[in-house]
């Protein structure tokens, strides 16, 4: 019944753009052509997991191996890197934020890349994998992703009708449950 | 507000506020440790060497499917002390709804007064005011000595009217009813 209700809207994904508060419509065409880019590089770069979420820390997509990992605390923390780099930053330069960040493990490593300041992609890989190649593939995924993003910018804006009231009601009967009250 | 059509989740970011040693964390730590683990993630605390928040800590709420969607909370603390304005700047952004954790103490108002102008200005920079945000006050370190009473409280700090609640973070008074007041405030906001 809920599927058949939304069979419009689950078409459609969206998110926050920050640089001007608005919302944007990320469609399932996008979001797809997102997933793709992720698996591709998943693929050729023999990465254990690739991730692409917004600088709020909201996963989006994601391809390879998660695991045990929890995805959204993972982008969160990964969101928060980029603000603490942010900040030193922009006390050394002219910067906003950095690039790229990279943390070289025991076992595995990881990778970040800010695309266009409103996301990042993050790539996890193992030993066996050469940080030249990461970063040369990312790069790749990057120029695409980002090109994509700057097409939404283009798309119109949906305003979306997730939290009807039955929905509300039901939540807070379940934070009552939760929440104990 | 992240709404993902594809999964059929909606995400929420609620923010813990307030001067530094106020409790934020300690609120964070009563419910990651009393709630459901079915319902909540793990407790991410970025902190220094003196157990002090440095960048932000962070806990997920994830309640089930109803009617087919699934709510989550993000639920951040931001570093209470001042060098770290421009972190709080980043983690303020786009959250939807704010719980202002005070301390009671007589000798920290002033800090208290400082930590919410420091919030009305980061949320001026997104076009917000706490006038017309949700967010909701809580009265903390209320088993404490020297502390100042409630209506000295209300008249100095919640001169907005938001909706308050007293409690001890470290024993876990009043923690629950702060978080489930935010969010039932935030819902009817939306």
């Amino acid at each position: 019944m809920a599927n058949k209700d939304h069979s419009i809207e689950v078409r459609h994904m969206e998110t926050t753009q920050r640089s001007n508060g608005k919302k944007l419509v990320l469609s399932e065409t996008t979001f797809e052509s997102v997933a793709r880019i992720l698996s591709d590089l998943v693929k050729s770069s023999r990465a254990r997991l690739c991730i692409f979420a917004d600088m709020n820390g909201y996963p989006i997509s994601s391809a390879g191996e998660e695991g045990k990992i929890d995805l959204s605390a993972l982008t969160a923390v990964a969101a928060g890197t980029f603000s603490a780099t942010a900040e030193m930053a922009r006390m050394t330069s002219d910067e906003q934020r950095f690039q790229y960040i990279y943390h070289e493990g025991r076992s595995e490593n990881i990778y970040l890349c800010n695309v266009s300041d409103d996301y990042l992609l993050i790539v996890l890989f193992d030993k066996s994998v050469a940080l030249g190649l990461i970063r040369i593939l990312t790069q790749r995924a990057f120029e695409k992703t980002r090109d994509l993003l700057q097409q939404l910018k283009t798309e119109s804006e949906q305003v979306t009708r997730f939290l009807d009231v039955e929905f509300r009601n039901m939540l807070s009967d379940e934070l009552d449950r939760s929440l104990g009250t | 507000m992240h709404v993902d059509w594809l999964r059929q989740e909606i995400i929420f970011k609620i923010v813990y506020y307030g001067p530094g040693l106020g409790g934020k964390t300690t609120n964070l730590k009563h419910l990651h440790a009393h709630l459901d683990p079915a319902v909540r993630s793990e407790l991410i605390v970025l902190k220094t060497s003196d157990e002090r928040t440095l960048y932000f800590d962070f806990l997920q709420l994830e309640l089930g499917r109803l009617k087919g969607k699934k709510p989550r909370f993000h639920i951040y603390t931001v570093p209470g002390q001042a060098r770290y304005a421009y972190g709080r700047s980043i983690i303020i952004r786009d959250s939807d709804a704010v719980v202002f954790v005070a301390d009671s103490q007589r000798a920290r108002m002033d800090d208290n007064l400082s930590s919410m102008l420091d919030l009305e200005i980061k949320l001026n920079r997104q076009q917000r005011t706490l006038g017309e945000f949700p967010w909701v006050m809580q009265y903390n370190k209320r088993d404490l000595p020297n502390i100042e009473n409630l209506s000295t409280l209300q008249r100095r700090l919640n001169f907005l009217n938001a909706p308050w609640y007293e409690a001890v973070a470290t024993s876990g008074l009043g923690v629950f009813e702060t978080l489930r007041g935010a969010i039932q405030l935030l819902i009817s906001k939306i």
